[in-house]
């Protein structure tokens, strides 16, 4: 009986070695793209968070216990700062094609799947922005309230720094600077209908 | 004969305000917690600014320590103009007599409000605090990102058995018609404040006040017309405790060892809800609140083996109509 318990443990045991050894689970091509182009945009995110972080350095720091004034004038003078150094950005810099069309189906996957239902009920709860022109460098309308962001999205998208934010904006996705308010990029119709 | 009318009703109001304005129903122990709640309140509005006097009578008979927002705090503009019309002018007696105000962001509001003196975020869309025996969970429901769960837990796991109090915008159980409840977010936060034992939850975001039947040892309020209001928008539902809808209002907390005190009052100066919880004596940080009435009992359905009481004092009951909508101050809630 001890035998044969010994021996049901080494097969066991080798099985699962072997099983190891053998060769990783192939990864669907699909999946090996989203890995690909998520791993571009992290690479992205980070020459902007880089830029971003150079510009607010040569601006007098904001405290915590700040005028509104003080507020006001540093989120222009940054704003400023931003579109300056970035004068040539273009739609489409940091949501390259390949990013874009992985972030939208990743956005699609979630929103058609079971979470979907849910997730479209906080948008509309949170009041759905409506769709105003977006450009690169310009400022998030003041008096625009933002679209609350799906929970269940941002566990899905790849994660971002403090620095920045995912907004939506009607169908189309956008990545704020959050304290220069700026527009820094977008993916239209990244939200199926 | 219309003068005299007039005369008369200015008359009748202004002696009826400082009565209504005595009517204070919480203990007022030496030592405990006290605080004020208010929601959506950045309109610069009559409203806000007759809701603000309302809060400033009332702090002379219950001398609170600090605020708490709920979101929303700037509507519109957000310029230094704006901060002062909308904030800085109508809380003005309250931040001359020292009151500290602690905001959390609504969807209406600019992520930079994040540095402003008098919201004392400390540069951060979501942090916590203490005063006395309760730990305050002040988050950022526009952005529930995987950050800030992880940090919510961490905060959580590390606060021991003090009272512990979570507020955000939006509300994970909600009556209306214009939002309702947060069930994506409820999905989310409901089990973890399960887990480490928060005992009661304000949102805002509904422009109306609703006291929710306590939920898996929860006790849920929405305080969100403290300066915008959806009049009739609470719908009938399975959990609404008590609601009111036909005026603005604010809330005024006081927690003192095991209780906590509460009393909801009206522009008006009506007291419209009103009541205590009790948490279970050197509780455990996973046990949660037991609802108790000061007064005669109303039950509700036991759940969990909580035993709910309130009771609504001198205001109308609130009627709720679901065809009879109709909006105040001209302004859509988001």
């Amino acid at each position: 009986m001890r035998h044969l318990a010994l021996v049901v443990c080494l097969v066991t045991f080798t099985g699962a070695a072997c099983g190891q050894a053998v060769a990783p689970k192939p990864q669907p091509p699909q999946d090996v793209k989203q890995v690909q182009a998520f791993k571009q945009f992290t690479g992205l995110i980070q020459q902007y968070l880089e830029l971003r972080n150079n510009l607010e350095a040569s601006l007098p720091r904001l405290g915590t216990k700040e005028s509104q004034e003080k507020i006001v004038e540093h989120q222009h003078a940054f704003a400023q700062k931003i579109r300056e150094a970035r004068a040539g950005a273009e739609r489409g810099d940091i949501f390259t094609p390949e990013i874009a069309k992985e972030l939208r189906r990743l956005i699609r996957r979630e929103l058609q799947g079971p979470k979907g239902p849910n997730a479209r009920k906080t948008m509309r709860q949170g009041g759905r922005v409506k769709p105003f022109r977006l450009r690169v460098n310009d400022t998030y309308p003041e008096t625009l309230p933002a679209t609350t962001m799906p929970p269940a999205l941002l566990l899905k998208l790849p994660q971002l720094p403090e620095a920045v934010a995912y907004r939506i904006v009607g169908r189309d996705l956008v990545l704020q600077d959050v304290e220069a308010r700026l527009i820094v990029d977008f993916i239209h119709d990244a939200l199926p209908k | 004969m219309r003068r005299r009318l007039f005369i008369l009703a200015v008359l009748v109001a202004g002696l009826a305000l400082p009565v209504a304005a005595q009517n204070l129903t919480l203990p007022g122990k030496s030592g405990s917690v006290r605080f004020a709640v208010i929601g959506d309140t950045g309109t610069g509005g009559t409203a806000q600014y007759e809701v603000a006097r309302r809060i400033v009578e009332y702090r002379q008979k219950f001398p609170f320590d600090f605020v708490i927002m709920l979101g929303d705090n700037m509507y519109g503009g957000e310029s230094p103009k704006d901060f002062q019309t909308k904030f800085e002018i109508p809380y003005k007696p309250l931040l001359d007599g020292g009151v500290k105000f602690y905001a959390v962001l609504g969807n209406h509001d600019n992520v930079n409000q994040r540095f402003y003196k008098f919201f004392n975020m400390n540069g951060t869309q979501y942090y916590t605090f203490r005063k006395g025996n309760v730990r305050f969970f002040a988050l950022d429901s526009n952005y529930m990102d995987p950050k800030q769960l992880a940090w919510l837990e961490q905060e959580l796991k590390g606060s021991g058995s003090d009272w512990k109090v979570g507020y955000f915008h939006h509300a994970l159980y909600n009556s209306g018609k214009n939002h309702g409840s947060a069930t994506e977010l409820r999905l989310l936060l409901e089990p973890m404040f399960v887990k480490y034992g928060v005992q009661v939850v304000f949102s805002g975001h509904e422009h109306v006040y609703e006291r929710v039947k306590p939920q898996k040892g929860i006790q849920y309020f929405t305080e969100g017309a403290s300066a915008k209001l959806m009049a009739r928008a609470l719908q009938a539902t399975s959990f609404k405790a008590a609601g009111f809808d036909t005026d603005y209002s604010f809330m005024l907390v006081e927690i003192t060892g095991d209780e906590l005190y509460f009393q909801t009052i009206s522009r008006t100066g009506a007291t419209v809800d009103s009541g205590v919880l009790r948490r279970p004596a050197q509780a455990q940080s996973t046990a949660p609140a037991s609802v108790y009435s000061r007064s005669r009992m109303t039950p509700f359905p036991a759940k969990r083996g909580l035993r709910g009481d309130f009771r609504l004092a001198e205001a109308p009951e609130p009627r709720f109509s679901p065809s009879n909508r109709r909006e105040h101050s001209g302004q859509v809630s988001r």
